[in-house]
């Protein structure tokens, strides 16, 4: 269907708390300029660029693609921007796909990016819910991420030590990744005895705020020789989304994360994702959700996360790593997010994860996404 | 395997007002959303993805279509955002067919101008740093390219006015606009300075408004529609960011994406019947019809009214600019003037071009190419 | 568009909401060492291989993203080459002598006495520094002579970040269907929705069509202010812009005849004793304000645990 799209360069910056020495803009053009040179290309050989980042308003600049084009020498070129909340990034590799699939670029270049330590990042979240219907009530996406998450541990049992697991194994991996900046081991003990921010998600149990870039070079089966021998082939990338408040809006399950699976993996020729996967990545804005994607990309089934974590299958010497770079626990840089998990995965099967290559990686799983937690989507990797 | 072509459906505008002061931003989009289906067999649950085009900063939101995916009619489907003009957000819809992923996809646009400050949406648009802080923004960039424009071809402001008047008596036939009174040449002069040396009635009108656009595999098309408009050519490219730093004279990026957008149709200006350009100002009308090949370089106005090719019959952005929405209007209106000569006067129209522009001083230029 | 068979217009003012932020953005080195040189009166530019200079100083050309090779001083003066005036204010583009590129600023001067191809020279405001409005403007200066670019051995550091402050107000417009509840919950304390299509259950808010189906809402039905939780999470941080004590009950409650959850909060005394007695599945009723209701949610000051 279409033409193969295949990730054939990749480049991030190394992430931080905070960069003094570059605006958003100089961010991102080290991001691509790190892209392209793993392309072995030129700006000149690039036919689309697709600029994603996370709501406008986490760093006063209205619709930054304008600004940025220009540090990253590609006035005149075709530029857009897609924004997707925590799942930007992935959409624009989405929309980025789409190009390349449907006949209008050869090679597109995709930029994600935030500087989240310009703004206010809760503050400027909350500004996502109803003026009129709630908004005075919003605590970021943290509130209601928190309160699902409370739903989910009676019916699933997702406890606390549950979660308080996925946080140490992503913290802990997070220390190898190169790219990532919070570095610190912990414990699961360490975990469940961080302060309470919106019980149950305690300190711990939250990524931290990063200022970041992610580029992908993204090409045509015709032309993807010229960067590498061995492209990350992407055999399947949806996105779906449900209503934020539907009287039957499950909180147990992503519905659009389960919708997107299943599309994703009649494409890709998954039938059996648990055996099939040698590696996956997900953005888990808050530790719980990492639980809640293993259940929703049936990895497990529902009420059996907990039992997944636990027992050490998703670690990385595990027969399903999950996160081995790290996740979003080494660095988050929202609106990049997306991207990252792409390079990961995409690293893992080209044999070059420069985090920690899972032995004969082939085929890899990425999830993302954003909003209400209702914005959800899911690509299948392999070279 | 072959590309698809993708044509378009139908089309649902709601009427583009200064102020829709009795509806939210999901009222206008559900009502465009639940009309475009209306005589084509179709239901939303035929459709495979939306693509819809809005503005955080206009809608007073982050994350906006979050809030409206229930009206977008994106429930279990694939949506995104594309936070650009809706005519970038018919590109990414073509491009999804064209790959054979979908073969029905909605692209809507919406906006509500009125419920904030515009200038401070533009204003925000530009790096905040040098340019911001000194005031620069839409109106200034609109003011000087006009000033420019005009002593370059030595024309006179007054020479302007006849064709703002010209735009708005289009749009106040056009039905879909709210028109209270079509200001004459001599109203437009009078509409007090906005960027010196353009009045209010030059720059761009904005509106409150939404548009929803359903376009479709080519088999699809031809079974749901009489005579659908094929969309067989598509280019886009954005020029610097710095106003300063780009062509005084001349939109590079619209000529870029006309370029692209003609040698994927196979024809050019020269074989269109009729255009729809968007523009932030009559300046920057005239200097999109010149990118588009529609006018010679400083014969924009010569070109505007009496050209060969009819541009604007809707009236075009200068009485009607629903922020963010205004290039998938064109694109609207064009289609439904090939698909449905009969409305529009008669004729054989065969081939249009449509355009859309973003960002100050349209930074940002697309265009695509219409058949049937 | 349509109405529910038993709504009225309703004339409302819109609802004002404003979005207030501070920032502290980055300039990176170009800008920043342009800021940081405003208070020594010097104007930074950035020189490229080319020999191209451009003044302000940029990271990267804007001609094509190149790399600057060293910052440069730029002249204080040059050619006014375009204006326009906006709300009383002139704003040129201006090419610093020795320079390439133009660049906006404003022009203090009347703009019936201003030429494209005017000499200007910038005049500095005493007092502002970190900002390029620490140049107040360019006035004309036709005996100005031609400056030219200078090398720079030494500039200060550049500024890591400046601060910033973006503040947006709405007026929103309620519409019928948001107008009639609001109306409801002022006139007459109580909170109605509209039913899903064909089922009885209220939707909270109500519009005119259903999330879901993308059908056509029914008629209206009144909630009870009485309802249960579906989730709810304890919230004990403190966040720019809330002003509430820590702890309190984040709760997403479906009010007794709706099927939609509205958003609000509830009361605790302490963290630990909330985790076991405030959770999905409790029962809660509305508390609502002493003395004269708005027409806004905030009408209900907060929910409270109904006692088994």
């Amino acid at each position: 269907m279409g033409r193969h799209v295949g990730i054939v360069g990749v480049g991030q910056t190394h992430h931080s708390r905070r960069r003094t020495d570059v605006s958003q803009a100089g961010l991102v053009r080290e991001a691509v300029d790190r892209a392209l040179a793993d392309a072995r290309l030129s700006m000149d050989d690039i036919d689309t660029i697709v600029v994603a980042s996370g709501p406008v308003l986490f760093a006063a600049v209205n619709q930054p693609e304008k600004w940025v084009v220009d540090a990253i020498g590609a006035q005149g070129k075709s530029v857009v921007r897609v924004t997707s909340g925590g799942g930007a990034g992935f959409a624009g590799a989405l929309a980025g796909y789409y190009q390349v699939a449907g006949g209008f670029s050869d090679r597109t270049l995709v930029v994600a990016y935030d500087k989240l330590s310009e703004g206010q990042l809760q503050y400027s979240i909350s500004t996502l819910y109803d003026p009129f219907w709630g908004r005075e009530f919003a605590v970021g996406i943290m509130g209601f991420s928190a309160a699902y998450w409370r739903a989910r541990m009676d019916v699933l049992g997702h406890t606390e030590e549950a979660a308080a697991m996925v946080a140490a194994k992503n913290r802990n991996n997070a220390i190898d990744n190169p790219y990532a900046h919070q570095k610190k081991p912990v414990t699961v003990e360490d975990v469940l005895n961080s302060k309470p921010l919106c019980w149950p998600i305690k300190l711990l149990d939250v990524p931290p705020i990063s200022d970041g870039a992610a580029a992908i070079v993204l090409a045509s089966e015709k032309v993807a020789h010229h960067s590498t021998g061995r492209p990350a082939w992407i055999r399947g990338i949806a996105y779906c989304c449900e209503a934020d408040n539907a009287a039957e809006r499950s909180l147990m399950l992503s519905e659009p994360l389960a919708l997107a699976s299943r599309q994703v993996y009649r494409a890709a020729g998954i039938t059996n994702p648990r055996r099939q996967f040698d590696v996956v990545e997900v953005q888990e804005p808050y530790s719980c959700f990492e639980l809640n994607y293993y259940e929703s990309l049936g990895l497990c089934p529902p009420g059996q996360a907990a039992d997944l974590i636990a027992s050490g299958a998703t670690q990385r010497d595990g027969d399903i790593p999950v996160n081995p770079s790290g996740g979003c626990m080494g660095a988050n840089p929202i609106g990049a997010v997306g991207v990252i998990r792409l390079i990961e995965a995409a690293t893992q099967v080209m044999g070059r994860n420069e985090t920690h290559q899972i032995k004969d990686a082939s085929l890899a799983l990425v999830q993302s996404g954003g909003g209400w937690a209702n914005l959800r989507g899911c690509a299948v990797l392999s070279a | 395997m072959a590309l698809s072509k993708v044509g378009v459906v139908s089309t649902a505008q709601t009427e583009l007002r200064p102020a829709w002061s009795n509806a939210q931003h999901i009222d206008l989009i559900s009502s465009v959303v639940t009309s475009v289906f209306k005589g084509t067999g179709l239901t939303i649950d035929d459709v495979d993805f939306i693509i819809d085009s809005g503005s955080d900063v206009l809608d007073g939101r982050s994350i906006s279509n979050c809030g409206f995916l229930g009206a977008l009619g994106a429930h279990h489907k694939e949506e995104a955002r594309v936070e650009e003009d809706g005519l970038w957000g018919a590109l990414y819809g073509v491009n999804k067919i064209r790959s054979g992923a979908s073969s029905i996809g909605l692209i809507v646009a919406y906006s509500k101008p009125s419920e904030s400050n515009v200038d401070l949406y533009w204003n925000a648009q530009v790096e905040p740093f040098y340019q911001r802080p000194v005031g620069f923004g839409q109106r200034a960039a609109s003011g000087i390219q006009a000033q420019r424009y005009l002593a370059a071809h030595g024309i006179a402001v007054e020479d302007l006015a006849a064709l703002v008047a010209d735009r708005w008596a289009a749009a106040a036939a056009n039905g879909t606009i709210a028109v209270d009174d079509v200001p004459g040449a001599d109203a437009v002069l009078a509409s007090g300075e906005a960027a010196a040396p353009l009045s209010h009635l030059m720059l761009a009108r904005p509106v409150d408004g939404a548009v929803a656009v359903l376009i479709a595999r080519e088999d699809i098309a031809r079974r749901t529609s009489r005579n659908p408009a094929f969309i067989t050519g598509m280019g886009t490219a954005m020029d610097t960011h710095s106003v300063a730093e780009r062509d005084g004279l001349r939109l590079s990026s619209a000529a870029n994406a006309a370029a692209m957008a003609y040698r994927g149709a196979g024809w050019t200006s020269a074989d269109a019947d009729l255009a729809e350009v968007s523009a932030s100002s009559v300046v920057g009308e005239l200097l999109a019809i010149e990118a588009l090949g529609l006018a010679e370089q400083g014969r924009g106005l010569a070109g505007a009214r009496d050209g060969k090719l009819v541009i604007n019959r809707s009236g075009g952005a200068l009485p009607a600019d629903p922020i963010m929405a205004t290039g998938l209007v064109r694109l609207a209106e064009a289609s439904r003037q090939l698909s449905q000569p009969e409305l529009y006067g008669g004729g054989n129209p065969r081939r249009a071009i449509v355009h859309g522009a973003g960002g100050v001083g349209m930074q940002n230029n697309c265009v695509f190419t219409l058949e049937v | 568009m349509y109405s529910a068979p038993d709504s009225y217009p309703i004339e409302l003012p819109t609802f004002h909401s404003e979005i207030n932020l501070p920032y502290t953005l980055t300039p990176g080195r170009a800008a920043g060492t342009f800021l940081a040189e405003v208070k020594n009166r010097r104007i930074i530019g950035s020189r490229f291989a080319s020999g191209r200079v451009i003044a302000p100083a940029q990271d990267f050309s804007p001609a094509d993203g190149e790399e600057p090779e060293a910052f440069v001083e730029a002249p204080q003066t040059g050619v006014l080459t375009a204006f326009t005036r906006v709300d009383g204010q002139v704003i040129g583009f201006i090419r610093l002598d020795g320079c390439d590129n133009e660049f906006p600023h404003r022009i203090l001067a009347r703009l019936e006495d201003l030429a494209a191809g005017q000499r200007v020279a910038a005049e500095w405001d005493a007092g502002v520094e970190q900002s390029v409005l620490a140049i107040k403007g360019f006035v004309p200066a036709p005996d100005a002579p031609v400056g030219t670019v200078k090398p720079l051995d030494a500039t200060e550091e550049p500024l890591g970040v400046i601060p910033y402050a973006m503040k947006l107000d709405f007026e929103h417009a309620y519409g019928p269907y948001y107008g009639r509840m609001f109306d409801e919950i002022r006139e007459n304390g109580r909170i109605m929705g509209v039913r899903q299509p064909g089922l009885d259950a209220a939707l909270l808010p109500p519009r005119e069509i259903d999330d879901i189906t993308h059908a056509r809402t029914g008629t209206w039905k009144a909630c009870a202010d009485t309802g249960t939780i579906r989730a709810c999470s304890i919230i004990n941080m403190e966040v720019y812009g809330v002003t509430r004590k820590v702890p309190y009950v984040y709760a997403e409650i479906v009010l007794d005849g709706a099927s939609t959850r509205m958003i609000h909060v509830i009361e605790i005394d302490d963290l630990e004793t909330a985790k076991k007695t405030i959770k999905p599945g409790t029962r809660v009723r509305a508390v609502w304000v002493e003395g004269e209701r708005k027409g806004r949610v905030s009408d209900i000051e907060r929910f409270e645990v109904i006692d088994a």
